[in-house]
């Protein structure tokens, strides 16, 4: 009944919200966060492990029962406030309305950020939601647009599961979803097929960022239609630890040197976490460990892959011995680099930083991303690497 | 609406703080209760948390009750400043040193723990009495008219003046407890109130009274007659004590006090102070009220304090001497002051809970119920109170062992440089110990032991409620009442539980971690001294001493020292221990004479009077020489040494070692011990002299540490390659060798040059690289190096390994170096008698035979050797410490396969990292030059292993304690424990009373004691097909020519879609998986065979241990008959025994068994099938490879092979009954799990479905879920559930067995799914997409099908598992004694994070079973049904095995499935079903409901916080609440035939 009505309000409300610019402020978050009656499930309700396992087997019959229809099936933050919706338009880029570049929006939930979109002109958007409680008023959404939207069941961030096997929707291929979209391949230093605009899930950002930029260096997944843009909310915290600085050493690691290897990161906004709806249970409360970085935002990051990442040298086939490199370079930040390319190329340490005109007691903390990657580049030709266990050890 | 509630909500608030207000009084009587209870806790706490923690509810305003405490804690640190002043200067007054030296040990156990800060309530305390002194003083001196009565006890204490004076105090003091202070009774009307109303209330009254009488009448007046000798003889030492107090009061005080006011309220104060002490005894006795007067006093003396602490300070700055032992104590008179200080102090750490208790009127409520919650800590306090009494009064002799102990720790030698506070707590002592007397009175009629029991007893049944009345009443009655009905009504409960319960538990050891710390402590110092590095074992003891550390301490790491100085003989070393002991608060105990009796035996120039003055003094410590020969561990030839200093004094002394062993007295197993008259203990087939040189043969292997035997593979021929890479590899290890000698030298120099540097970077282990010889650690490395597989191994693998092997070397040096085999051997031969079959029949057990001989033989060193295992942390810095070694410095020539080229030198080990999950972890990995060299050189053909890895060629020891069995010299824990830093299980073996554990020893002997040999025929079949192909399905692990190759990925050629790359690199992961999937297969199947093929002409023993439920298994751990089908089918019984009658009739339903068809058919139904095949069977028999093959479709083809095999000679021998048959026959529970739960349940339907009831078919559980299931199913299908419909013809018994069996042990659903996944996937013709549905579906229906047939057992489980969630909840860890004795505890904890910090890597070691962190209570729940069903089946088990060896049958198990031979089949089953019968007709939920309540509940008053309450009221429900049982006659399953199968 109340789902009902909250349904209702909703719709009325996200009409309302798309005409109105930053007329309304953050009044609607609140309001358009699905909280019914029947209350998100899994969040208000943790799952309660049963004591025993018998009682478990015994008392509550087979499985988990499907989520009563009617309530979003997962926790998440939303942009529901028209006034960000409007702001996260405008830093997608004045050409949005030529149609040469497709944008992806990942779960866009109730839609606010979709209809903000389409009403600046946006030629090309997809809709990817991945939790079926939205679906139905994306798919309206979508008649009423006439080929400007398409809306999919998919969830962007679970694109191409690691374990492989048979897949169900949300989760799917990205072959799957490019070909059905009519995307082709393109090569890595043409233009931006994709844009794809969206909040990062909350509980696994690292995870999420780390497949993301995996898949970047072995141009998998979705990188093989091209040079795929993200323009993605993460919390702050992350935002910074992605773009540490070489010499703080204790924030200073492999995933840093990769993030910025691969991509040019650029801060694009930052916006209080109050200002996102969501059924998170956390969405008001981020957790803030002590002495750590503020987190009290949610930064919208353009995410750029870098043009010339793959023009010297570098191609998916090395890849795997570079990220093994600055893996082993940085689990301590505090060696010094010529050990460590001492070990992996013998000898050839003093050689290598002397051309890269470093000094011989440099640390491994203290190298710039760009700076591994000419390392490795020069590590590559040199006629040593062949034999060294480096390269036996990863074929 | 709003309105309404907000109301509701103010009343609740109001309620809210109602019931806190409740809660907030009995938070503080909680708390008074409690500081009595810690007196044992305490010394593992640092006395200042401790101190705020009892002592800060009693002043409500914290800020004056800080300020009051900075006070007097700058005070004493002014104090201790001096002391530490006169330490420095070294000046000892060898007279002063004795004296303390007796008094100190009252306080010592109080101040164990209790350092500097703890001494300030008494400071306090001190202040307040100031005043009262001089009052005191006066009646004491009109006492003190009466004459004095002659000590004898005390000796030479009371000649000198000053001493006196003590006295006098003490008499006071004892006075002002009892009822000898009136001042302070009266200022509280409660005190006075209060004693009448308990005695009328309770029982004890009658105890009490007397008590409390004689002890006013000795102190206050004469005119009381004394009613009983005890008071009689009371009264007069005070008078005595009083009298030479005054005379020699004067000369007390010119000596060390100019001024004799002065002393005498110096005196005074103490003598208050001693009366703390003997208010502590009252308050056990149930005197409570009297304490009341402590509170005001404690304001009121607040300024004299001072005046006091300075006189104490010049008191102090008398330099305390080394004192000999005990003699000559109080000569000085100067000394007397300070032993008036002592005793004070001594006061203070023995009872120092109970003063501060006092201090509150909720103090006297709090002792007595505490006392009957835990009988230990009742017991302590009238121990410590007798003793501080008889130290004061010398005139009583000590009248009970009792006192004679409390007595002794005065002996301790207060070492010169204590602590101020230390020392003052010490002659506080002294003084408390003169009061002492005065509370005599009481004392005495405390003293004797049984009435102390009694009182106790009587104390704890009333349950302390009296006290709690009290305390009641002194507060506010009408609030507390609530909480004291509540309280009652729970207590009353308990007490009706608890009184049947067995032995109380000591509270759960705070002393883990303690235990922690001191086990490394030990280890190093062990080490040390091994190496013969005294001096540096010296310094360290020292700097323990100096250090935090200190606290941690125990008498056992001084012994350690002791026994290094006796060695030396260096007496006054000794002395010098001894003084460090008492300074530490500890007691010396039997392994403390022991060293100083050696160290006089060996100085042949020791005077008779010292070794006289020794033992006197261990009389009073209550160690009798009996008592130090039969406890004491000793080495080479320290027994000897010890005989000869007693024989000195006493010269025809001998040693009483026909001590008895006590039997194990449990219900289960008294039959067992007592009535032995039918029992045949088995023989074994050899004769003594073969066992003796089998013996001899072992020894030698374990002497060597290591084994190198053939492997099975076929020798192929030495290629010229392999004999170049040999020859190569030979030269570089030699190379190696000497390289890593050269570093490993200088790296010693350097550790040792910096061995007392504080720099963290240096490691502490340079003793831990002294304990073998240089080259054998560099042997060692060398060895790792072949070890290290080609894809590398981590780290902390690596290291550990290497880390052992150096321990499991240096504990076999260490028993050679303590003259320990040598014993052995004797002993051993000795032993063979039992067991040989040319010798006399003996109606002993092994263990009991081996004790008897070790007794015999007793000179030389104790066989049980304790060797302080290395601590896990320690084997692992070592390790890392090597490892780091030759990371750092071994290299080889790059271009070494390439000769003439000269290449640069690369390392051939490499530290990297790996990423395991999300964990990255250090890696240690060959460079790949060196790996193909290893392999290409094809060293595999020989294999060497630790010897502890083969099975023993000799019968292994038998189990005597849980230190001391199984192999010869590899040490070998009895419970071995897979978690780093679990001790728990130690610890609590140890606690167990010895003959509690014998009944589990007894059987684990006896499984350890039988003998095997392979199967050749089978061997010989096996080793040519692993050395063929192998066989997926024959579980022979194929060779890794068989592996799939991996693909080479060519990400570069555009000839392949992204697709086809992807599907490639899916399969390339596949393939490795696969490829190390196979290695180890092939390995493990390599070593089991190559270990069998070693053995295959000899008889070899699997000694036994046990996990921590009591389930037992063969220690060595790849080759053993718990194995795979594959080992299970090599092993066959050594003796064999003539099928007789039925004999061949089991093998043939044995073999219908193992095929695992007719599961439900009756025997005679197995039996005819057997015979209907009976061509097949000798077909496989015949040609097992090239015939019909009918034996590879069995469940377990090899074992069935086996059983062709002798069917087949059975059948073709002349007389079949006469056939000699060596195989094993199977009897394996129907769902073991289930059965004990039915049985548990009297369920009847349960136990029908499981066979404990008669039937004439054997009932299938399994069957009968998948049955079922296949209903669920067809219903499904019909309803078109497309998987139901994909999963048509594919439910069977096989598909749901597993999870069936294992849902019982808490199998979850996700496991169960995995479980079914992987049966689904053996079906070869299954259709693999849909394995993941078709599994997620059926474990529903399992789980929903179980659910219609167990609900009995669903109860029970859900009990168990309610009840450890509980426990876990308040802190607890879940822990239970099985019906045959044996203490289990579930270690699972919270992680704790351990860093060990290294050179090569920061190593971060999980510790998830450590017992100081908080349980784990989804672990503790989840596991406690499980376990305590497994601790149940072992029982079962160990019960089979016992009455199985009385019979004389040969037995071994595998948890459920027994074994035995064909003919004996019948016995052991009715064996089986009698013990099983046997073992439920125990009421085991309800003991396991009394002992968990009684050990869980029992100190819920004083842990009464106000939520916590509420928890432990919930527990106790829960526990309280056993599962109700259905109407199944246990009898029945004595008929049932199927019960075992």
């Amino acid at each position: 009944m109340s789902t009902r009505m909250w349904r209702a309000v909703e719709l009325a409300m996200r009409s309302v919200c798309c005409h109105t610019h930053r007329s309304r402020p953050c009044v609607l978050p609140g309001v358009l966060a699905p909280k019914g009656p029947s209350g998100p499930r899994g969040v208000l309700m943790p799952q309660r492990r049963a004591y025993s396992s018998l009682d478990n087997a015994l008392s509550s019959g087979p499985g988990r029962p499907p989520p009563p229809p009617g309530t979003p099936a997962t926790s998440r933050h939303h942009i529901g406030d028209p006034a960000l919706a409007q702001l996260v338009t405008q830093q997608l880029g004045p050409d949005l309305d030529d149609g040469k570049t497709a944008i992806f929006e990942c779960n866009p939930g109730p839609g606010v950020l979709t209809q903000t979109l389409l009403n600046a002109g946006a030629q090309r958007l997809v809709a990817l939601e991945g939790d079926e409680f939205y679906l139905p008023y994306l798919r309206e959404l979508e008649g009423c647009h006439n080929g400007r939207l398409e809306v999919v069941h998919c969830d962007y961030f679970k694109l191409d599961p690691a374990c492989g096997g048979r897949t169900k929707p949300p989760t799917m291929t990205a072959d799957k979803l490019f070909t059905d979209l009519g995307i082709s391949e393109a090569d890595w230093t043409d233009d931006v097929p994709v844009k794809v605009v969206g909040i990062l899930p909350r509980v696994q950002e690292r995870a999420t960022l780390l497949k993301m930029v995996y898949s970047l260096f072995e141009r998998a997944s979705v990188y093989r239609y091209g040079r795929i843009e993200l323009f993605l909310f993460m919390s702050e915290s992350e935002y910074l630890k992605m773009t540490t600085r070489p010499g703080d050493m204790f924030h200073y690691r492999a995933f840093n040197v990769l993030c910025q290897m691969a991509w040019d990161v650029r801060l694009l906004h930052k916006e209080p976490w109050e200002s996102f709806g969501g059924t998170s249970a956390r969405s008001s409360t981020p957790k803030k460990g002590k002495g750590k970085l503020p987190n009290d935002h949610l930064c919208l990051v353009r995410l750029c892959p870098r043009a010339a990442l793959f023009s010297s040298g570098l191609t998916p086939s090395n890849v795997p011995s570079l990220l093994f490199m600055v893996k082993q370079c940085l689990v301590q930040r505090k060696a010094r680099l010529v050990h460590r390319l001492n070990q992996l190329s013998p000898d050839s340490g003093s050689k290598l930083l002397s051309e890269m005109g470093m000094q011989e007691d440099i640390l491994t903390g203290q190298v710039h991303a760009d700076e591994y990657r000419r390392l490795f580049e020069l590590m590559e030709q040199s006629p040593d690497f062949k034999d060294s266990w480096l390269a036996q050890a990863v074929a | 609406m709003s309105l309404l509630r907000i109301c509701a909500f103010s009343k609740s608030l109001n309620r809210c703080s109602l019931f806190e207000r409740c809660g907030l009084r009995g938070l503080r009587v909680d708390h008074c209760l409690t500081t009595r209870n810690n007196v044992v806790r305490r010394i593992s706490e640092t006395p200042w948390c401790l101190q705020r923690r009892h002592f800060s509810p009693l002043f409500p305003k914290t800020v004056e009750g800080k300020k009051r405490i900075f006070e007097q804690s700058q005070l004493f640190e002014v104090l201790e400043a001096r002391i530490q002043q006169l330490q420095s200067d070294g000046i000892l007054d060898v007279q002063h040193a004795k004296v303390q030296f007796l008094q100190t040990p009252s306080s010592a156990q109080g101040l164990t723990s209790g350092k500097g800060p703890k001494r300030v309530p008494w400071a306090e305390k001190l202040k307040q009495e100031k005043k009262k002194t001089e009052q005191k003083l006066q009646k004491l001196k009109n006492v003190e008219d009466k004459p004095p009565s002659k000590s004898k006890h005390s000796k030479g204490r009371l000649k000198t003046p000053g001493t006196s004076l003590k006295t006098i105090s003490t008499s006071v003091s004892s006075a002002s407890p009892a009822s000898a202070s009136p001042p302070k009774a009266s200022a509280s009307p409660h005190s006075t109130a209060a004693p009448p109303p308990k005695a009328s209330a309770s029982p004890h009254s009658t105890a009490a009274p007397p008590r409390k009488a004689s002890a006013s009448q000795h102190s206050a007046a004469p005119s009381p007659p004394p009613v009983s000798p005890h008071s009689a003889t009371s009264s007069s030492p005070p008078k005595a004590s009083k009298r030479k107090g005054k005379g020699s009061s004067g000369q007390g005080k010119s000596q060390s006090l100019t001024d004799p006011k002065e002393l005498a309220e110096v005196e005074d104060a103490k003598v208050q102070f001693l009366q703390t002490p003997s208010s502590a005894r009252g308050l056990t006795s149930g005197k409570g009220p009297k304490r009341v007067p402590w509170a005001e006093k404690l304001k009121q003396e607040k300024k004299k304090t001072e005046q006091k602490l300075q006189k104490l300070k010049n008191v102090e700055d008398k330099p305390p001497s080394k004192s000999k032992h005990s003699k000559g104590r109080l000569k000085t008179p100067g000394t007397s002051l300070k032993t008036i200080s002592t005793s004070v102090s001594s006061a203070s750490p023995a009872s120092a809970s109970p003063p501060k208790a006092s201090a509150s009127p909720h103090s006297t409520a709090a002792p007595p119920p505490k006392a009957s919650a835990s009988p230990h800590s009742t017991a302590a306090p009238p121990r410590k109170a007798s003793a501080s009494q008889h130290s004061a009064a010398p005139s009583p002799p000590p009248v009970s062992p009792h006192s004679a102990t409390s007595s002794s720790p005065p002996k301790a030698i207060p070492k010169s440089g204590q602590s101020d506070s230390q020392r003052s707590s010490k002659s506080k002592m002294t003084e408390s110990q003169g009061k002492g007397s005065s509370g005599r009175g009481k004392s005495q009629s405390l003293t004797d032991p049984k009435e102390l029991a009694e009182v106790e007893e009587l104390e704890s049944q009333g349950k302390g409620s009296s006290g709690r009345e009290r305390g009641q009443s002194l507060t506010d009655p009408k609030e507390l009442a609530e909480v004291e009905e509540l309280v009652r009504k729970v207590n009353a409960q308990l007490s009706h539980l608890t009184a049947s319960s067995t032995n109380p538990e000591d509270p759960k050891g705070d002393s883990q971690q303690n235990r922690y710390i001191l086990l490394s402590c030990l280890s190093y110092l062990e080490t040390c001294v091994f190496n013969g590095q005294v001096e540096h074992a010296h310094r360290f003891l020292q700097s323990l001493h100096r250090s935090k550390k200190r606290q941690h301490l125990n008498t056992e790491i001084h012994n350690i020292m002791m026994r290094v100085w006796a060695k030396k003989g260096a007496l006054n070393q000794i002395a010098r221990v001894f003084i460090r002991l008492e300074e530490a608060g500890l007691k010396p105990d039997a392994g403390s004479y022991c060293a100083a009796l050696e160290c006089m035996g060996r100085n042949p120039s020791c005077s008779p009077q010292v070794i006289s003055r020794c033992l006197s003094r261990m009389e009073e410590d209550s160690l009798s020489v009996d008592d130090l020969l039969s406890q004491g561990v000793f080495h080479r030839d320290e027994r000897d040494m010890v005989l000869k200093a007693i024989h000195r004094v006493q010269p025809d002394y001998q040693p009483n070692v026909s001590a008895s062993i006590a039997t194990c007295s449990l219900p289960l197993v008294r039959d067992f011990y007592t009535k032995r008259i039918d029992h045949r203990y088995p023989k074994l087939a050899f004769t003594q002299k073969d066992l003796q040189e089998r013996f001899s043969q072992q020894l030698s292997i374990e002497q060597a540490c290591t084994i190198t035997i053939d492997s099975v593979e076929a020798h192929k021929p030495v290629t010229e390659d392999m004999a170049k890479m040999r020859a190569i590899l030979a030269e570089q290890r030699t190379q190696w060798r000497k390289e890593l000698l050269q570093v490993l030298r200088e790296r010693k120099m350097f550790l040792f040059n910096n061995i007392n540097s504080k720099d963290h970077k240096v490691p502490k282990i340079y003793p831990y690289l002294c304990v073998l010889d240089d080259w054998e650690y560099v042997d060692i490395m060398i060895q790792s190096l072949a070890k290290l597989p080609a894809i590398g191994e981590s780290l902390t693998f690596v290291a550990s390994d290497l880390g052992l092997q150096i321990y499991n070397k240096y504990t076999v040096r260490h028993k050679y170096h303590n003259k320990l085999v040598e014993k052995l051997g004797t002993v051993y031969s000795d032993y063979t008698g039992l067991l040989a079959k040319d010798t006399k029949v003996h109606d002993v057990l092994p263990r009991e035979h081996w004790c008897q001989l070790e007794m015999k033989h007793s000179s030389g060193p104790t066989l049980s050797g304790n060797l302080t295992p290395w601590p896990y942390i320690v084997t692992l810095e070592l390790g890392i410490y090597l490892l780091d070694l030759m990371v750092k410095n071994l290299k080889m020539n790059g271009n070494i396969l390439n000769p003439g080229h000269d290449g640069k030198l690369i390392p051939i080990l490499y530290h990297m990292y790996t990423y395991r999950s999300i964990k990255q972890i250090g890696f240690i990995k060959p460079h790949p030059i060196l790996a193909q060299m290893h392999q290409r050189a094809v060293e595999s053909t020989s294999l060497t292993f630790d010897s502890y890895v083969m099975p023993m060629l000799c019968p292994p020891l038998p189990w005597t304690s849980s230190k001391f069995g199984a192999y010869l010299l590899s040490p070998t824990p009895l419970m071995r424990i897979r978690w780093v830093g679990a001790i728990q299980h130690e610890l609590l073996l140890e606690k167990c009373e010895n003959e509690n554990l014998h009944a589990v020893l007894d059987s684990i002997n006896q499984l350890g004691n039988c003998a095997w040999r392979v199967n050749k025929p089978l061997l010989d079949i096996i080793i040519s097909i692993f050395n063929d192909r192998g066989s997926e399905k024959l579980d022979i692990a194929p060779p890794p020519l068989e592996a799939p190759k991996i693909p080479h990925i060519r990400y570069d050629d555009p000839a392949y879609t992204a697709a086809e790359k992807a599907h490639w690199k899916r399969e390339a992961i596949y393939a490795k998986k696969k490829c190390s999937e196979m290695h180890s297969l092939r390995m493990d199947a390599l070593y089991k065979l190559s270990i069998a093929n070693h053995m295959r002409d000899k008889v070899f023993w699997f000694p036994h241990s046990m996990d921590f439920r009591g389930r037992t298994y063969p220690c060595p751990p790849h080759f053993n008959h718990l194995g795979s089908d594959v080992t299970r089918a090599l092993l066959v019984f050594a003796e064999g025994k003539p099928l007789g009658p039925k004999g061949l009739d089991w093998l043939k339903i044995h073999l219908v068994n193992l095929t695992g068809l007719k599961k439900k058919s009756s025997l005679q139904g197995r039996l005819e099938y057997a015979n209907s095949i009976i061509d097949d069977i000798l077909d496989s028999a015949d040609n097992p490879l090239n015939g019909k093959k009918w034996w590879m479709d069995a469940d377990e083809p090899w074992q069935a092979l086996g059983c062709c095999m002798e069917i087949a000679n059975v059948l073709r021998s002349p007389d079949p009954t006469q056939f000699i048959s060596h195989l094993p026959v199977h009897q394996d529970g129907s769902c073991n799990g289930m059965q004990h739960y039915a049985a548990l349940g009297r369920d009847v339907g349960a136990a029908n479905s499981v066979n404990l009831m008669p039937c004439d078919f054997p009932q299938d559980v399994y069957s009968g879920v998948a049955q079922q299931v296949e209903e669920f199913r067809a219903r499904d299908a019909e309803q078109g559930v497309k998987i139901a419909k994909v999963l048509e013809g594919f439910i069977s018994r096989k598909v749901v067995k597993q999870t069936v069996m294992t849902m019982v042990y808490g199998v979850t659903r996700y496991g169960g799914r995995l479980q079914i996944e992987k049966r689904l996937q053996q079906i070869d013709n299954f259709p693999k997409e849909n394995v993941w549905e078709a599994s997620f579906y059926l474990v529903q229906q399992v789980f929903s099908g179980l659910k219609e047939m167990f609900q009995g057992s669903r109860e029970i489980q859900d009990w168990l598992t309610d009840s450890a969630r509980l426990i876990s909840k308040t802190g607890s860890t879940v822990e239970w004694v099985t019906p045959l004795g044996l203490p289990v505890i579930q270690p699972y904890h919270r992680k704790r994070v351990v860093k060990v910090k290294n050179d090569l890597q920061h190593l971060t070691v999980m510790m998830s079973s450590d017992a100081t962190a908080l349980p784990d209570t989804v672990k503790q729940k989840n596991a406690f049904p499980p376990n305590f069903i497994h601790s149940l089946d072992s029982a079962h088990m160990m019960l089979t095995a016992l009455h199985c060896y009385s019979a004389g049958l040969t037995f071994v198990s595998v948890h459920d499935c027994f074994w035995t031979h064909a003919p004996s089949v019948d016995i052991m089953n009715k064996v089986c079903r009698e013990q099983f019968v046997a073992l439920h007709s125990e009421p085991i939920l309800q003991d396991l409901s009394n002992f968990l309540l009684h050990k869980y509940c029992h100190g819920i008053l004083s842990e009464m916080k106000n939520n916590k309450y509420v928890a432990y009221r919930r527990l106790m429900q829960v526990l309280a609440k056993v599962p109700a049982t259905g109407d199944f006659d246990l009898q029945q399953v004595k008929e049932s035939k199927y019960f075992f199968n």
